[in-house]
């Protein structure tokens, strides 16, 4: 038996928003500990990592391990169905092949459930190895919404280059190149419009960013964003889900066998 | 023989990695050539593999032995587990029985069971002569004895030919350039080494019983081993010749099997394959769709000189890149496109759109109208794209408006190659540029697209690229595998657990 019920269901909703472009299909593993789901795109380019813990939820009854196949594009429509400030109830028996979604509206007149069946999904779940990277940078997750967005128009791929002077975002199109420098900036109102950024070493990669703006469909999550880089090591753009958890998603970086091509003049 | 434990380890490993996460069959040969470790070796690794994993995965078994009928002739044959002790009875007292292959699920197409080894072989023949490589001296052929001569400037193998021991212990060598036969562990007499082939490239009897007695379960087998005693009779042979040799044995179906699996992509290669090469020979059609369907899985490395690259699977840009048979005669560079008239490629193209998915080009003209006529062929197309993709082409028939004409446009392209292109001229001279049916021929290389234009040019399905990269590495591959060779893998970064 499973019972979830998490109070602000508009979370799941957005979680679902974010993840369901990068992948079709995915299992949810839930735990004593949490709701986590692992999934890779499926040109095994990039990996989503999500995960709400149980302290999150008003109500956590997780009796075993369950791991629900879903198809995200189809959760996604039935969240879509919930009410922004709805409680959100995910229920599932043991040995049933289907997941209940209960949405209760926030002065509990309205009820409704929508049951969805549940899929057979070879996962391939991958241990992430912790590691420490070369350089963190955080800043507002709407100001690289916009960074990946506005490069995207020009070109592919970002460069991202971490050095003392801060982080350069940088890309090259057939007819126009552009480069986006953050300075370091912790001097501010609110803490969420700070760019911080922790370097031991500097690092220059290279993505594909049509990834990232997939990755910024997250930015409703959190006002903030975190990027970890390490040479060698796949980038990991991370958003907090309120206080409950994260979705990271880990970017391979491209390889750059010709750096001219590839990378914009410094 | 005895690898260390953790070599050994390591290799299982990658056997598993292989079997279930690349689907890929891996049989014993393989596994020799690939790890580099004596065929006996190997089928004891993958013995080892079937005992641990056996569960997960599908096993074939190689059975050796005699049969029990009359006349008695030594038979062997491949089975799949479940059915591994009804065919043990079949044999007249011990027979021998070892793993094959191990793969994910048993292969409809048994042709699938060599695919790789096939590859393999291929490659390992295309290495320069003078490298000395596991395939031509047969360092890891579990077979020595008497029997067994592997001469060394490049003459037939000679043997015993109706000596039926020699036909238990043998097994052809893939190359006789040279030997090394001292590295090579003794074969064990009870235990049967791997096929009973004979040595002797005369003696056909074995290799008829393989043919007409083992159909049961891996009916390409037998084409295999045909192919491989040519090898040995015609180790000399371009491989080309081979191939050929094998093409002419009937089993294309086989060796491109898959083509016709799925209806969609062979559609799409049938079709790329006239409006490329509308001379191809007979039967090459499947071969591009297999690339297709299969490209970066296991037959699709390096085997094949054509390939077409497709992305079916997103919404904003379809990029065929093709590049077509090498061997595509000069003469077929669509001399005719300008006289084409339009009702007469639309008759024409009609005529080509009933046709079946597999039907051949007997008529090149057709094959240039269908190229001419943007409303059949767009249809075609049409029929193969998903999702929103489709309404963008149902505009494009506004490019065969009549007030366009086609115009043959001939040049040289950056690689050097003449390029004859079709052109649609009309009084829009913006959506000219990209409006246009290309066909390019060149020097040994013909390449091939429609570009399919009209006012929703972006969308269109077909917008060709001629030259063989990857259109500027568009990240819109999203799900299309690895079309930029520079884009990592998650995978390689992360192991799985």
């Amino acid at each position: 038996m499973l019972e979830l019920r998490l109070v602000q269901g508009s979370l799941l909703k957005k979680v679902l928003d974010a993840i369901k472009d990068l992948v079709n299909d995915a299992n949810f593993d839930c735990s004593s500990s949490g709701f986590s789901l692992q999934a890779m795109d499926s040109s095994h380019v990039a990996l989503v990592a999500l995960l709400l813990r149980a302290e999150g939820f008003e109500l956590y009854r997780c009796d075993r391990n369950i791991s629900m196949g879903m198809n995200l594009g189809n959760m996604a429509k039935m969240l879509r169905c919930a009410g922004n400030d709805d409680i959100i109830t995910i229920k599932a028996d043991d040995g049933s092949d289907t997941v209940t979604f209960m949405f209760e509206s926030p002065t509990q007149d309205k009820i409704s459930d929508f049951e969805m069946k549940l899929m057979d999904i070879d996962s391939e779940h991958l241990g992430i190895p912790d590691a420490e990277y070369q350089a963190i940078v955080r800043m507002p997750s709407a100001e690289f919404a916009k960074i990946c967005k506005d490069l995207a128009t020009i070109g592919d791929t970002v460069v991202i280059s971490v050095t003392k002077e801060g982080v350069k975002f940088s890309t090259r199109g057939d007819t126009a190149s552009a480069n986006v420098v953050l300075r370091q900036n912790t001097t501010v109102d609110k803490p969420e419009d700070a760019t911080v950024i922790e370097m031991t070493e500097p690092v220059s990669l290279t993505f594909a960013l049509r990834y990232m703006n997939s990755f910024t469909k997250a930015t409703p999550l959190s006002g903030t964003v975190t990027i970890s880089l390490s040479s060698e090591l796949p980038v990991v753009v991370e958003y907090k889900v309120a206080e409950m958890g994260y979705i990271r998603f880990y970017l391979a970086p491209k390889i750059e066998e010709d750096e001219d091509e590839t990378k914009p003049e410094v | 023989m005895q690898m260390a434990p953790k070599e050994t380890l390591g290799i299982l490993q990658q056997i598993e990695a292989l079997v279930s996460d690349k689907l890929q069959v891996v049989s014993y040969k393989w596994l020799s050539r690939e790890f580099l470790v004596p065929s006996n070796a190997a089928k004891q690794l993958l013995h080892e593999f079937v005992e641990t994993h056996g569960s997960a995965i599908e096993v074939i078994y190689t059975l050796s032995g005699w049969l029990k009928r009359n006349p008695s002739s030594y038979h062997v044959k491949l089975v799949s587990a479940p059915k591994l002790e009804e065919a043990k009875k079949e044999f007249d007292g011990n027979c021998s029985v070892q793993v094959y292959s191990v793969q994910a699920c048993i292969p409809k197409d048994p042709g699938e069971l060599w695919n790789a080894e096939f590859v393999q072989a291929e490659e390992l023949f295309k290495q320069p002569a003078k490298d000395d490589n596991c395939l031509r001296n047969s360092r890891f052929c579990g077979i020595l004895n008497s029997f067994v001569k592997r001469t060394v400037d490049g003459t037939d193998i000679s043997a015993a030919a109706s000596h039926p021991k020699g036909v238990e212990v043998s097994e052809p060598p893939k190359s006789n350039s040279t030997r090394q036969s001292i590295t090579v562990p003794p074969p064990m007499p009870v235990k049967l080494p791997q096929r009973g082939l004979s040595v002797s490239p005369k003696s056909t009897n074995v290799i008829n019983d393989v043919k007409t007695e083992s159909t049961e379960e891996p009916a390409s087998e037998p084409p295999a081993e045909k192919l491989k005693v040519t090898h040995d009779s015609t180790a000399n042979k371009t491989k080309g010749q081979i191939v050929k040799d094998f093409v002419n044995g009937g089993s294309l179906a086989n060796l491109w099997g898959r083509a016709s699996a799925k209806s969609k992509p062979s559609t799409k290669a049938a079709e790329d394959n006239k409006l490329s090469s509308n001379s191809t020979e007979k039967g090459s059609s499947g071969d591009e769709a297999q690339d297709i369907k299969f490209k970066g899985a296991s037959n699709g490395k390096g085997s094949k000189k054509r390939r077409v690259v497709f992305d079916y699977s997103d919404d904003e840009c379809e990029d065929p890149v093709n590049l077509a048979s090498p061997d595509l005669p000069k003469e077929l560079s669509n001399q005719s496109f300008v006289s084409e008239k339009e009702d007469r490629a639309k008759l024409k193209g009609k005529e080509s759109t009933e046709g079946s998915s597999n039907q051949l080009w007997g008529k090149d003209s057709s094959a240039v109208s269908n190229i001419a006529d943007p409303k059949t062929s767009s249809e075609k197309i049409h029929g193969q794209m998903t999702g929103d993709a489709r309404k963008d082409i149902i505009t494009v028939p506004t490019a065969g408006s009549p007030k366009r004409r086609k115009v043959l446009n001939t040049r040289i392209d950056e690689r050097g190659r003449e390029v004859t292109e079709v052109v649609w001229e009309g009084e829009d001279a913006a959506t000219n540029k990209d409006d246009r049916s290309t066909v390019k021929s060149g020097n040994n290389e013909e390449a091939s697209t429609i570009k399919h234009s009209a006012p929703a040019t972006k969308k269109s399905p077909a917008v060709g690229n001629t030259t063989l990269a990857n259109p500027g590495g568009k990240a819109g591959n999203k799900k299309g595998g690895h079309k930029d060779p520079k884009q990592g893998n998650i995978l390689s970064f992360f192991k799985k657990v």
